[in-house]
């Protein structure tokens, strides 16, 4: 089968028809009896498809030229990259929170993404059967269909014009991210330029957020933002007295059994005895597959026998001892283990405040049952958050950004508690206790209150990965795998 | 800009349609236009091509 390009031209003809005729006619008719203005996305997506139906009449007057084709193709790879980063905004809010008012209980967006891909589609398969490509030369007569769609073409787009030009206004100004409901008041028009602002230009927006990484941080509590910190000196110094496999990177300690949990960078979960000094269970994690675990950065015990480690993206595993684990079983979760101990949950934490953050700390508060992180402020999102997990089902329970409590004062009004980068946090008698590698600081956080209640300086830690507490003891964990233990403050 | 980019459409079209002969021209302002949509939908998203989502 072949089509002719006196057929094509008539196929294209009803193309153009039905493209300007529906979405592109619909879009104006949608704004003048429902009031619809499109946001500055939305309008490029209309224009985009009006542009199409534009090389076919190209097409219909001039035969199917090779720069035609190669225009539609563009035009149509185009468009389908804007339904799509557009959709991307919307496709994953909660449920009937899409942008606008849905056509046929679907967005216009995803419209513009569907029609696009679909004038791929049909494009591909009129090449496909078309005979021959025509001649550089010589102009068609259009035909009745095709002077049909023409009319319609200009009909509808000076309508757009018309639209435009109340939504929009004229040049320079141009469409609004957010834009107000239709009006043919020109006193109700909004003619702005906030899109242009601010002029940040980055392939990934919001989402391009570095790693975190505490040893750059500058460890001198004298330059911190909090001014006049009593200073908190270390005690007794004990070490890990085992290799890990890697950098310490989190520790946490057991009240009931006195045993302590080490992580590493390198994905090993060590469960070690009260000195220190002997391993009881060593496990190293497959980070792949299901769900995709960054460097582990924190360890908690969550009562009974379940340990909790955290990745720096916000990903859990919990873990078991169990005697009787089924190695075969646990091969697709460790890569290496010591046949002793199971996995037996595996997820992500979800977070709202601290979205878009990295975290460095994992705590378990036994009273409320909630697992809670501290999140890491980046140059993005400059904030430090508190987010607390029920432990029923790792789903968050609440945030909080801490506010500086009585008796605490900044170094200077530009100064904040986001500059502090938790890297250790433990939960005592109310208390949550958080350790900062920036500024070596204690940072007590009431979460009662939201507040943080004092402040200590640890001059005498150096790159701190943990924190535990033991008694009436706060055990700071550093990456060389010594354990400062300081007197821990009530407060 | 929307608004203009509308109006270079329309005398596009108005070329293909009643003045055939300027075809150079008449392509010239659908590439125009065609600069001028993505230019604006690239404003629109300030410059971040990749969505907010995992790569």
């Amino acid at each position: 089968m072949s089509i002719s390009e006196d057929r094509l031209r008539a196929i294209l003809a009803w193309v153009v028809i039905v493209l300007v005729g529906g979405p592109v006619a619909a879009a104006v008719l949608l704004g003048v009896l429902k009031g619809e203005s499109p946001c500055i996305l939305c309008w490029a997506q209309r224009t985009s498809m009006t542009l199409i139906a534009l090389v076919g009449l190209f097409v219909i007057r001039y035969g199917p030229r090779p720069r035609y084709l190669g225009m539609v193709i563009l035009l149509g790879a185009w468009g389908t990259y804007m339904g799509i980063r557009h959709s991307a905004l919307h496709l994953a809010r909660d449920v009937g929170q899409g942008f606008s008012a849905p056509f046929l209980g679907i967005h216009t967006y995803v419209w513009a993404w569907f029609i696009h891909f679909t004038v791929l589609i049909v494009v591909g398969m009129l090449l496909l059967f078309l005979r021959r490509i025509a001649p550089e030369e010589g102009v068609r007569e259009p035909g009745r269909a095709g002077r049909f769609a023409l009319g319609l073409f200009v009909v509808v787009v000076a309508a757009n014009a018309l639209q435009a030009f109340a939504s929009t206004g004229p040049p320079p100004f141009i469409g609004q991210g957010d834009p107000v409901r239709l009006s043919w008041n020109p006193r109700h028009w909004v003619w702005s330029f906030e899109e242009l602002q601010p002029p940040r230009i980055s392939l990934r927006g919001a989402w391009a957020i570095p790693a975190p990484d505490p040893a750059a941080a500058d460890p001198d509590p004298a330059h911190g933002p909090l001014t006049g910190l009593p200073a908190l000196r270390v005690t007794t110094w004990e070490r890990i007295g085992v290799p890990l496999d890697g950098t310490l990177s989190g520790l946490a300690h057991d009240a009931a059994t006195g045993r302590f949990l080490a992580v590493t960078d390198r994905y090993a979960v060590v469960l070690l005895d009260s000195t220190l000094s002997r391993v009881l269970h060593r496990v190293v994690l497959d980070p792949g597959f299901s769900v995709d675990l960054t460097r582990l950065a924190g360890a908690a015990f969550l009562g009974g026998d379940t340990l909790a480690v955290l990745s720096t993206n916000k990903s859990w595993a919990l873990l078991v001892p169990d005697p009787a684990a089924d190695e075969r079983r646990e091969w697709r979760h460790f890569l290496e283990t010591d046949g002793q101990v199971r996995e037996v949950g595996l997820g992500r934490f979800q977070t709202v405040r601290a979205h878009q953050m990295y975290v460095l700390s994992l705590a378990f508060d036994p009273s409320a049952r909630e697992v809670v992180t501290v999140s890491v402020p980046n140059p993005r999102h400059r904030t430090l958050v508190v987010s607390r997990f029920a432990r029923t089902d790792m789903v968050l329970s609440s945030e909080f950004v801490p506010r500086l409590g009585d008796g605490l004062a900044l170094r200077a009004p530009d100064r904040s508690l986001a500059e502090y980068v938790v890297t250790g946090a433990a939960v005592a008698d109310g208390r949550l206790y958080a350790v900062s590698a920036a500024y070596s600081t204690l940072l007590v956080i009431d979460p009662a209150d939201r507040s943080v209640r004092a402040a200590y300086a640890l001059p005498d830690v150096e790159d701190p990965v943990g924190l535990a507490v033991r008694g009436t003891d706060l055990l700071v964990a550093q990456a060389d795998g010594r354990v400062a233990m300081v007197a821990r403050p009530v407060s | 800009m929307e608004f203009l980019n509308f109006l270079l459409i329309l005398w596009a079209a108005w070329l293909v349609w009643r003045r055939p002969e300027r075809e150079r021209l008449a392509f010239r302002l659908l590439i125009v236009s065609c600069v001028l949509m993505a230019l604006l939908f690239l404003i629109g998203t300030h410059g971040s091509l990749v969505p907010g989502v995992n790569l």
